[in-house]
């Protein structure tokens, strides 16, 4: 009884250490609500990790392209989200017009970018760290096709 | 006797306390500058505000190298100075007591430089010709203010005809707040600021 119980411990510690560490990249969250013709939510919350992870299993010749366009633009791109991870949090771009409204922010660790208008509304949350490591992991395929 | 060092105790903890409490205070990093460019348009009811933090312009700006723009350095044309001592001007203009410069006035455009209160000023006023008989506004005014501080780091590189952007954003950063451009026509009005605030309202 005492070694099931010792078992039991041993896999609900495992599973806890397995979810603190594909939560630790902090997660992504998407909602969008259409208001016309229909109302229709969407609402999608996962770990962030998950992306810079997918990224393994896209086939090399498909980014191909992609991965070397992005490589030259690497290092102002690591200069940019290092330092936004470093900032307080701050409104970054704000447009209006009569029918929309389009914020972007940085709030905590992520950049939050929000849409709305008469039909739609539309909220993406994404870790900033997440943004980085799916970046470096995209620059990283390039140069392993290119070697 | 022991009361007393009981209370000396006391009192050396408090102050130590007090201490760290204040050294704490004195570390803290300086607030972040933000660069805030705000347009409006009021016939179409829009409004653009960005808001960038100084630190982060001044992190990305080195890593660019595309075009005239290079180590946070712009190249200009030398045929955009064409022999101008430029950093002598600005030597004359920084010992020069707060005046007018340079007034111009024409039909149509009015132009002002002057010096004050340590910063370098345009003003422009602009009537469109063309669009006179319009009662509705046809004018278009550009008041530009930097701090002489920044023209002067802006110029600061070893080349005649290259300008340090990070080096005028970091004076920039340093200085107080202040209202950079505004352009105002009949229906646009565009400002540049910069401030400690992290959005535009």
């Amino acid at each position: 009884m005492v070694l099931l119980g010792k078992i039991a411990l041993g896999i609900t510690g495992t599973m806890l250490a397995g979810v603190g560490a594909i939560c630790s990249q902090g997660m992504i969250e998407v909602s969008v609500v259409e208001r016309q013709p229909e109302v229709h939510h969407v609402y999608v919350i996962a770990p962030a990790m998950l992306v810079p992870i997918a990224t393994h299993f896209i086939p090399r010749h498909d980014l191909g392209d992609a991965s070397q366009q992005l490589r030259p633009y690497m290092p102002t791109i690591r200069a940019a989200l290092d330092q936004l991870q470093e900032t307080e949090d701050f409104v970054m771009v704000d447009v209006k017009d009569r029918n929309q409204h389009v914020e972007v922010q940085k709030i905590g660790g992520s950049l939050v970018i929000d849409v709305k208008d008469e039909n739609e509304t539309v909220h993406v949350e994404t870790p900033v760290r997440m943004i980085s490591s799916t970046l470096e992991q995209l620059a990283d395929k390039e140069s392993a096709t290119a070697d | 006797m022991r009361k007393a060092t009981q209370l000396a105790g006391a009192v050396c903890l408090l102050v130590a306390s007090a201490s760290g409490m204040a050294a704490s205070v004195f570390a803290a990093p300086p607030p972040e500058r933000y660069l805030h460019v705000k347009v409006e348009d009021a016939k179409e009811g829009e409004s653009v505000n960005v808001n960038l933090p100084l630190s982060i312009a001044e992190k990305i700006l080195p890593t660019v190298n595309k075009g005239k723009l290079h180590d946070g350095h712009v190249t200009i044309g030398s045929a955009d100075l064409d022999g101008i001592d430029v950093k002598g001007l600005l030597d004359a203009i920084r010992t020069a007591p707060d005046n007018e410069f340079v007034t111009v006035k024409q039909k149509d455009q009015d132009v002002r430089i002057a010096k004050s209160n340590g910063n370098l000023i345009v003003h422009v006023r602009c009537i469109d010709q063309d669009k006179q008989s319009d009662k509705q506004g046809n004018k278009q005014n550009v008041d530009v203010t930097i701090p002489l501080k920044v023209v002067d780091a802006l110029f600061s590189t070893a080349k005649d005809n290259e300008l340090n952007i990070v080096a005028a954003l970091h004076e920039l950063s340093d200085a107080g707040d202040a209202l950079l451009v505004t352009v105002q026509d009949a229906s646009q009005h565009v400002r540049v600021w910069v401030d400690s605030k992290s959005s535009s309202d």
